[in-house]
């Protein structure tokens, strides 16, 4: 359903993708997994044709660059946070994306329904949550039903709440016959998600693995989300990262990956630092078995 | 409410690009409608137009009398200052700014092509500025016409379509602008730059020009050529009445030279400003892609 | 009756009064067109029943040649209808009066008719086709001796219409001269007086041709005549004590030039669109003792010039209640222009009102006298105690104006952004603001009353119509783009037929 054949692209001189190669059969799922920087939305939009590369991409059988049209029109496209037509009204703004595939007359309600936004036509996209609005996203990138979805981290601007949501649907989607490429640094999204693992670093593909082995040899015990006001975020981290540990800050905290024994630990650290954690949670791999069973190596 | 079963099409087969660009074309055209440059430069078009007929019309004395006046020079006057400010500035916006909120990535992402995109911008663009240009010398004309001015129905329709290529020039060049350009501010700032110079930097300096180096008139005749508005203007003048030769030496050399033909150069100089930064455009965009 | 039914009656007069011209028109082109399409009579001589003087036409050669010959001075002739091949010369006082369509053709050579005897009339013939001599000035009508009456003639095709050589007291009248469609270069005078002092040009209508010009010719009166199309509408040399009055000079180079001629009068004519080269309403040129009122002089290159007159200071030149619109300039004054008075002009959009060429000064020319001054309509004061005149001086001072007099290569930039910056820069700065290049002190509010108005103003429903119709598109344009929705659709329903339809996806 893919092919990536040495694709590489240099933003002046440095390689943001460099000679990256993948197949994606029909059904796979893939998760491009990799720290921020490693070059997963580069690579996403040298697939959807929005970046000059060297290298091939073939999409259902249209190169990505010269027939990118034809390649995009298997594509539904979730970006990691939409920016268009404020002040379109929901069901006007599926409509457009409708027409734009070449679907004359949208279900609007059925879409909406399909993303559980059911009744939401008449408000404007500016007045929709984040978590709303992505799901406005998903329902736009499945418009036309696309035997490839491509979602570039998805839930990074979402809170717990709306990520817990947004993976459901998520979920329900994958094992549809449908081929799925998506970036992440979510280990929980990406067990849920993913049948295997692409991981990149500086540009390269490093390794691909099936999604058991990943979740082996990257087998931190958990994560702990730390909820800390904007303003001693910064602090935060430096007294973190000092004291041995990897943080990560995501939209609304900080994220820590912990060792399963060690949970309590940054909140001890960040106390001993008078820095105040509004909240806490743990994401343990035991929770993101509950979401969806780990599938087998493919 | 629709509430009927989707009828979807295969996907492998993306609608055709006419189709394409008139969506775009229609969604572009409708945000333009709503945004509030349009309706101010409507407002103020209309507006300034209408001071203009009243004015002249007026300054008759309600003779009555016919012919080229102050009524046809005003608008004139009126079109060159403010279409040009209005498409450039429109087609300086139309990339830039949806590239800076993220969108364009996004649009690009459907099964669109850039060119499309662009041309389908351009379209919808250009018809919400001919909606603004058919209100504003349309009050002007009810006014003339109520008033018994100087303009005849002919004249008025001249003037109109002229002006309508005159802001396809100027929305192609805005949208060239607009491809170029990394951030909305600075494409907004470029395009007035160029409608500063294009409305006074050129004539002025052509001016100089004259007096200093004492261009020969088929030297300035050609030299403003170059610029649209000059265009614009020279062939509105032949068209309305074709009293170009009220442009003294240089017109006048135009008219006996080249007479007939003059229709087809002014035609050829407008479609060049039209065409050249359009496809321009097209080439940058579609090789530069998102970034 | 109110307001609106008055306008509605009004709008539906000038309806009404456009249809008729129409019809009007189409009576005039009707026959012109039949005419042209119609067999030439040259090749068709035989009896033709469909014209109504079929019976009467008839060809000869010398026949009214014969008759003159027979005549006795004195003598009426009356010339029965048909195409008579000859050239004419008439020797003995005459009356000769064409019954019906009489046509004398010269055959494309010399001159047709020549006048040599006093006392000739020569009334109502259809005379054509001289040849195209320009150096021995091949004419239609030669007269050279005094009293002749040359009245309702139509001259057709012609190289010189009627050519009076020292023919005084002679009277050309309602005569319609239309010269061959020749390069201007190649054309003859349409009518030309050569010393014939004292006598009448009335009703003539004159096109395409060179000039209709007086030559030496004293008290002469050109009365109600129209020319067209031609160089010089009208052109003096060296001619006194001329009336003008009650013509109509349009689309010619110039309307009326006048060269070294005193005591010229030139009242109530109507100068329209002459925009040749030189392209003057009235031109002047060290003419003297003159006086221009009731003119209605619109639309010309400049409308009125005026070069070394008056030539001497016996009388100030006086122009009077003209109405001088839509010219490209209004007046043009050499620096030899002086002692000019202008009163109760009506100065109306010309794009620039008074011009000086060169670096010439308006000083000494007036523009008002005692409380009369002229309507400008660029004055920009007002009249509180509603007396009719200005409260303010008019005075004229564009920088950009200045400009344009000084190099003309410059109106190239005329009614563009940059002209006008120029001119805010001369209102602005004062270093760089042009001595005023004349003042009005009494600028009158209102303009005088026009006398003869004109036919092609005033069309205003339809531009008001073409008005809605356009604010109307533009409307609809923003209150219904999705108009073309549907239509869209459709070109998609086209494909979606073509391609092969599938399952709507469903949900796992």
């Amino acid at each position: 359903m893919i092919i990536m054949h040495g694709v590489t692209k240099r933003f002046r001189r440095i390689a943001a993708v460099d000679n990256v190669s993948m197949t994606l059969d029909a059904g796979d799922s893939v998760a491009l997994w990799g720290p921020n920087g490693a070059g997963k939305s580069t690579l996403i939009r040298c697939l959807l044709g929005l970046h000059r590369h060297k290298g091939v991409i073939t999409v259902n059988g249209h190169n990505a660059r010269s027939h990118g049209k034809r390649a995009r029109a298997s594509i539904g496209y979730v970006p990691q946070e939409i920016g268009f037509y404020d002040d379109l009204v929901v069901g006007e703004a599926i409509r457009h994306f409708g027409r734009l595939r070449g679907i004359r007359r949208t279900d609007i309600d059925g879409t909406l329904e399909r993303v559980g936004l059911p009744g939401q036509l008449a408000k404007r996209v500016r007045d929709l949550s984040g978590g709303m609005k992505q799901r406005l996203a998903l329902a736009i990138a499945l418009l036309g039903d696309p035997p490839i979805l491509v979602l570039d981290e998805v839930t990074a601007s979402l809170d717990a709440c709306g990520r817990e949501e947004f993976m459901s649907f998520l979920g329900q989607l994958s094992g549809a016959g449908r081929t799925m490429l998506f970036a992440s640094h979510r280990i929980d999204e990406i067990a849920a998600l993913a049948k295997r693992v692409a991981v990149m670093e500086s540009g390269r593909l490093t390794a691909v693995m099936d999604v058991a082995s990943f979740a082996s040899s990257h087998g931190v015990g958990s994560f702990v989300h730390l909820a800390i006001p904007e303003r001693t975020r910064p602090r935060a981290m430096c007294v973190l990262s000092e004291g041995g540990f990897e943080p990560r800050l995501n939209g609304v905290g900080i994220i820590v990956p912990v060792r399963t024994d060690q949970k309590a630990a940054p909140i001890a650290l960040l106390a001993r630092a008078s820095i105040t954690v509004d909240d806490f949670e743990i994401i343990s791999r035991a929770t993101a078995d509950a979401h969806a069973p780990i599938h087998g190596p493919t | 409410m629709q509430t009927t079963v989707s009828l979807t099409s295969p996907l492998s087969r993306p609608p055709h690009t006419l189709v394409t660009v008139a969506w775009i074309g229609v969604r572009e055209l409708k945000d333009a409608i709503g945004t509030r440059w349009f309706t101010l430069y409507t407002l103020a078009f209309a507006a300034l137009g209408l001071g203009v007929s009243f004015v002249s019309a007026s300054g008759s004395g309600g003779s009555g009398l016919s012919g080229f006046g102050r009524t046809s020079a005003g608008l004139i006057n009126l079109v060159l200052l403010v279409v040009p400010l209005m498409a450039l500035s429109a087609g300086a916006a139309s990339i830039a700014s949806d590239r800076e909120r993220g969108m364009l990535a996004y649009l690009l992402a459907q099964p669109v092509t850039p060119v499309e995109l662009l041309l389908g911008k351009f379209v919808g663009l250009a018809v919400a500025l001919l909606a603004c240009i058919l209100l504003g010398l349309g009050l002007c004309a009810m006014v003339v016409g109520f008033k018994g001015g100087a303009l005849n129905a002919s004249s008025i329709a001249w003037l109109a379509g002229l002006s309508f290529l005159l802001a396809l020039g100027m929305l192609g060049t805005g949208m060239l602008i607009s491809v170029v350009t990394r951030r909305a501010s600075v494409a907004t700032g470029t395009a007035v730059f160029i409608w500063l110079v294009l409305v006074f930097g050129t004539d002025l300096a052509l001016m100089a020009g004259t007096l200093t180096f004492r261009l020969r008139i088929e030297e300035l005749f050609a030299l403003s050529l170059i610029n649209p508005l000059q265009v614009f203007k020279m062939w509105s003048l032949h068209a309305i009445d074709s009293t170009l030769d009220v442009l003294g030496p240089a017109a006048l050399y135009a008219v006996e030279e080249h007479g007939e033909s003059l229709h087809a150069i002014f035609g050829l100089c407008l479609s060049a400003w039209i065409l050249a930064p359009l496809t321009l455009a097209c080439v940058l965009f579609s090789r530069k892609g998102v970034s | 009756m109110s307001r609106q039914t008055e306008n509605l009656k009004q709008t539906t007069t000038r309806l009404a009064c456009a249809v008729g011209v129409g019809a009007v028109l189409l009576g005039l082109v009707g026959p012109w067109a039949s005419a042209h399409t119609q067999p030439n009579e040259h090749e068709a001589p035989a009896p033709r029943v469909s014209r109504g003087d079929a019976e009467s036409v008839r060809q000869s050669t010398g026949e009214i040649g014969r008759r003159i010959a027979r005549a006795s001075p004195g003598d009426t002739l009356i010339i029965s209808a048909g195409i008579y091949r000859e050239h004419l010369r008439i020797d003995k006082p005459l009356i000769i009066i064409a019954d019906g369509r009489v046509v004398i053709d010269g055959g494309g050579s010399g001159d047709i008719v020549e006048i040599t005897s006093p006392d000739v009339t020569l009334r109502g013939f259809v005379i054509r086709n001289t040849g195209i001599d320009l150096d021995k000035e091949n004419a239609a009508i030669r007269v050279t001796s005094p009293r002749a009456i040359i009245e309702h003639n139509t001259l057709e095709d012609i190289l010189f219409g009627i050519d009076l050589r020292e023919a005084p007291d002679s009277r050309v009248a309602f005569n319609h001269i239309g010269g061959k469609r020749l390069d201007t270069a190649r054309r003859g005078d349409g009518l030309r007086l050569w010393r014939s002092d004292r006598s009448v040009v009335e009703g003539n209508t004159i096109h395409d041709g060179r000039d209709a010009i007086l030559w030496y010719s004293k008290g002469i009166v050109v009365r109600d005549n129209t020319g067209y199309d031609c160089r010089y509408g009208l052109h003096l040399m060296f001619s006194d004590d001329v009336t003008i009055t009650g013509n109509e000079f349009s689309r010619n180079s110039v309307g009326i030039y006048l060269m070294y001629s005193t005591g010229v009068e030139i009242v109530g004519n109507r100068l329209l669109r002459n925009r040749g080269p030189s392209g003057y309403g009235i031109g002047l040129k060290e003419t003297d003792q003159f006086s221009v009122r009731d003119n209605l002089i619109v639309g010309n290159r400049s409308g009125v010039y005026i070069d070394g007159s008056p030539f001497t200071d016996k009388r100030p030149g006086e122009f009077t209640r003209n109405t001088i619109a839509y010219n490209d300039i209004g007046f043009t004054f050499l620096p030899s222009a002086r002692g000019n008075e202008l009163t109760e002009n009506n100065f109306i959009d010309n794009i620039d009102q008074v011009a000086v060429a060169g670096r010439g000064s308006l000083e000494a020319n007036r523009f008002w006298k005692g409380e009369r001054g002229n309507f400008w309509s660029d004055y920009t004061g007002y009249d509180q105690n509603g007396d009719g005149i200005g409260d303010f001086i008019h005075e004229s001072q564009t920088l950009f104006e200045n400009m344009m007099d000084k190099e003309p290569k410059l109106r190239l930039f005329l009614f563009s952004p940059a002209q006008q910056a120029i001119e805010f820069v001369g209102r602005a700065v004062p270093a760089v603001r042009p001595e005023a290049k004349f003042i009005d002190e009494v600028p009158l509010m209102a303009p005088a009353p026009l006398l003869n108005n004109v036919s092609e103003a005033s069309v205003s429903a339809g531009v008001a119509a073409l008005g809605l119709a356009m604010s109307g598109a533009g409307a609809a344009i923003v209150i219904g783009g999705r108009g073309v929705c549907p239509f869209i659709s459709l070109l998609t329903l086209a494909r979606e037929r073509r391609a092969a339809r599938r399952p709507v996806g469903a949900l796992p």
